[in-house]
């Protein structure tokens, strides 16, 4: 998978379990998603579900930090980084 | 059958009636909604556990009111050291809880003289799941996103409660290092479960809970929801239904209510609901 492919996969997932009303190419690979979408610690923990049941990764606890979950381009580099 | 376009008024029952019935030494509290018309059959509601049960109360409320509007009365009640009944959060287990459940069902069928089945949300619906397995008589059962596996939901509940913690941290304020992952012991076993007193008993029994192991001796209708973002049901829903003679699993579209106060607008879930009751006539 490219690196714009997982992006655009993140994206998805990202809009379809938080619901959010936008449509998943609007958001920019290094927009600060947080600020932008009111994410907060509810949504924060969808993502990370999102992250493991969609891209079979296994999160760990020591890897949370609010830096991981900034972006599209922390969350794609994590991604590509746990699958090895 | 029962529906409601966003924003019309909520159908309320002609009659919501404050009940409280025994439970062994505790006295429990409940809501019956009864419906305008004749009862058709009614629900007991398992509300689900600690946080999310705040978070999906207007919810059940309204989903108990869709219901009742539909001819199915419903009583809401809760826990023993929940809400307004008797005794303290800490206190209990979940064979006691079971115990609050089969109360609940003796009071609703003397009270309704109809054919009583189990709704339950989150773990609410996993304990619905196990009473339905010991008492004869459940006339159906409704599963909404039931807990399948108990020591995933504790680890999910610790996690939630890490990253509250380090978005406060983030945000300028104060925190205990390591929140979760140290679980806040309060003495004797006690764990905060998320601002909540679990005792160890409690913690146990959940990480006990695997609703996919083993048969299930329950032969009535079963409708297992899937509630979220996904067109079809979680693979582990899918699979509980399979393991009931009788059982169906459905994705409804649908907010997670149990996760956030302010969600409460529950109409899909409820019309799927009301439509699988009515075709069970």
């Amino acid at each position: 998978m490219s690196d714009n492919q997982l992006k655009t996969q993140i994206k998805e997932m990202i809009v379809e379990r938080l619901f959010l009303p936008v449509d998943p190419g609007e958001i920019e690979d290094d927009e600060n998603l947080m600020e932008s979408y009111e994410i907060d610690s509810v949504n924060l923990f969808e993502i990370v579900v999102g992250l493991e049941e969609e891209f079979e990764i296994s999160v760990e606890d020591e890897d949370f930090s609010v830096d991981l979950f900034a972006t599209i381009d922390s969350l794609a580099e994590y991604v590509e980084q746990k699958r090895g | 059958m029962w529906s409601r376009n966003a924003g019309d008024p909520v159908v309320t029952a002609t009659e919501e009636r404050l009940v409280t019935f025994n439970s062994g030494e505790q006295r429990l509290h409940g809501v019956l909604h009864l419906p305008q018309d004749d009862i058709r059959r009614a629900l007991v509601f398992c509300h689900p556990f600690a946080e999310e049960k705040k978070c999906a109360h207007r919810t059940m409320v309204e989903a108990a009111r869709g219901c009742a509007a539909a001819g199915c009365a419903v009583l809401r009640f809760d826990h023993r050291g929940c809400g307004d009944s008797a005794g303290s959060f800490g206190e209990f287990s979940l064979r006691e809880w079971r115990m609050d459940i089969e109360a609940a069902l003796d009071c609703a069928e003397a009270q309704t003289q109809s054919p009583v089945g189990l709704l339950g949300l989150r773990l609410g619906a996993t304990l619905a799941a196990g009473v339905a397995e010991s008492r004869p008589g459940v006339a159906c059962l409704v599963l909404w996103e039931p807990i399948v596996n108990g020591a995933r939901y504790i680890k999910q509940n610790l996690r939630r409660s890490m990253i509250k913690a380090m978005m406060t941290r983030h945000e300028g304020g104060e925190d205990s290092e390591g929140a979760a992952s140290e679980a806040h012991a309060l003495g004797e076993g006690t764990v905060d479960f998320d601002g909540y007193p679990v005792s160890e008993q409690m913690r146990q029994q959940m990480e006990d809970v695997d609703l996919l192991a083993g048969e299930r001796d329950y032969t009535g209708p079963v409708l297992v929801l899937s509630l979220g973002a996904r067109d079809e049901p979680h693979q582990a829903l899918k699979d509980l239904a399979n393991v009931y003679p009788r059982g169906t699993a459905i994705a409804v579209h649908q907010e997670p209510v149990w996760q956030r106060i302010g969600v409460i607008d529950a109409d899909a879930t409820v019309s799927t609901t009301v439509q699988w009751l009515s075709r069970l006539e």
